[in-house]
């Protein structure tokens, strides 16, 4: 299976509940966390399994490609 | 950088944190408990509910300092409206009530006031406690000790310990941090939003509402808030519906058979999380480090209750840490897999029996026959002949 491409996650923070689910079920190493209770959103996922954008009971993440490394 | 040492360093302050730093405590250990809020129990993550037994059972004193309502029974429905009340005031009249020599079966608490008085016992028996503190990481030292990095107030600091007790919820990083297998799938992490509202009535029982068409995979409920507030809130697997949490609560609210009772409810409050229905961590310990509460996955998997089982570890973790440091053994992941095994034998056998319970109502295809499954196991769970009453 081809690697999934790099995103990078934004996050409504207008309807963001900081509930921390998609903290939760971030299969991501330690450290992948905004300093709100949220997922990381300034750095580039490369897993990009989207759960978190699932999970979010406000569907407040979604995400663009990562920007290519020069 | 400075260095300070003590017995346990306990990463979060929360039910389960507060309660293994305040037993350990009590019982002689030098505690560091610490937290990255400024307020604790916010933004309110939980419905509540919690039992009078669970609060006994670790000391803690009932008080209006946290109590939103008290709590008398249970009314189960089916998708469709038929209920099953089970309610302790009729059940045991002489013993449940609200006349004298009378009690609550349990409470609902405010979790910013429950998390903070549970800090104070803490503190009070002798807990070090810092809030705006946050942990970045920890290293297993030759001498048989761990250091933990902290950063406090923008300071970074270090201190040593025998045990981290990682006690900081769902979201856990400490667990990540001991390379534990702690990730949860999407299939077993409920997503949740409750509203706390006013022009709802209820009558002392929690409310929980099952079937597919209102919450697929969880249940929705409505519980009493106090000041005649209500919570109205559901939890879905978002595997088993292409909506969210949010466009769920709004058609149970609007479509349930409940929607003349929340006619004129208003919005008071707005919250979420994350609820494991899930089993509890395989290994819930390493070299030096030991996972409680949340971080531990130690919640009911059929009510998604977790309080209880957050003050039970908590007790079970504190006592036991008390009795490996006095004893001088060394905080293997050997010599600390026994805190599992209490644990397991305590409180942990019968969740892992829950799971099983729940896993085979929701691998049932018919949906007709799931729903009668978990409205079935519902009704039965809150009876006064209940097997996990005190689960």
């Amino acid at each position: 299976m081809p690697k999934k491409e790099p995103v990078i996650f934004f996050i409504g923070w207008n309807a963001c509940i900081n509930c921390g689910a998609c903290v939760a079920v971030c299969p991501q190493k330690a450290g992948f966390i905004s300093p709100f209770d949220t997922i990381a959103v300034n750095t580039p996922c490369d897993i990009a399994c989207m759960v978190c954008e699932d999970i979010c009971p406000v569907s407040t993440i979604t995400h663009e490609p990562a920007p290519k490394p020069a | 950088m400075s260095t300070s040492q003590y017995d346990i360093v306990v990463i979060g302050s929360g039910p389960a944190g507060a309660t293994t730093a305040r037993v350990a405590a009590e019982q002689g250990l030098r505690a560091l408990l610490v937290d990255k809020r400024q307020e604790l129990g916010a933004p309110v993550q939980c419905s509540g509910a919690v039992s009078r037994h669970a609060l006994e059972e670790v000391g803690i004193q009932p008080a209006d300092e946290f109590i939103h309502e008290a709590i008398y029974g249970f009314g189960i429905y089916d998708q469709d409206g038929s209920e099953t009340i089970i309610d302790y005031r009729q059940l045991k009249p002489d013993e449940y009530g609200q006349g004298a020599n009378k009690k609550p079966l349990g409470y609902v608490v405010d979790r910013r006031r429950f998390d903070r008085c549970l800090m104070t016992m803490a503190e009070r028996a002798g807990v070090e406690v810092w809030l705006k503190t946050e942990g970045l990481g920890y290293v297993v030292n030759s001498s048989g000790s761990c250091t933990v990095q902290l950063r406090h107030f923008n300071k970074e600091i270090s201190v040593e310990a025998k045990v981290l007790v990682g006690a900081d919820g769902l979201q856990s990083q400490v667990g990540k941090w001991a390379g534990l297998h702690t990730h949860i799938k999407l299939t077993e992490l409920a997503s949740c939003l409750q509203f706390v509202v006013d022009q709802v009535e209820t009558d002392g029982l929690l409310e929980i509402i099952t079937g597919h068409e209102w919450a697929p995979g969880g249940y929705a409920w409505v519980f009493p808030k106090g000041y005649g507030y209500a919570e109205i809130g559901l939890g879905v697997i978002r595997t088993m519906t292409k909506e969210n949490a949010q466009w769920h609560l709004d058609q149970f609210i609007q479509h349930s058979f409940f929607k003349t009772r929340f006619k004129n409810s208003r919005i008071l409050e707005i919250q979420g999380g994350g609820v494991p229905l899930a089993a509890p961590l395989r290994t819930q310990y390493s070299d030096n480090l030991i996972l409680v509460g949340d971080a531990a996955r130690h919640v009911n998997p059929i009510t998604g209750g977790g309080i209880h089982t957050a003050l039970s570890g908590g007790r079970i973790a504190g006592q036991f840490l008390a009795k490996l440091i006095r004893e001088g053994v060394a905080p293997t992941k050997e010599n600390l897999a026994g805190y599992q095994e209490q644990w397991l034998e305590e409180l942990g056998n019968k969740m892992w029996q829950l799971y099983k319970e729940k896993c085979q109502i929701f691998k049932t295809k018919n949906l007709k026959r799931r729903d009668a499954m978990l409205y079935q196991t519902m009704s039965s769970y809150f009876s006064p002949h209940s097997e996990y009453k005190k689960i």
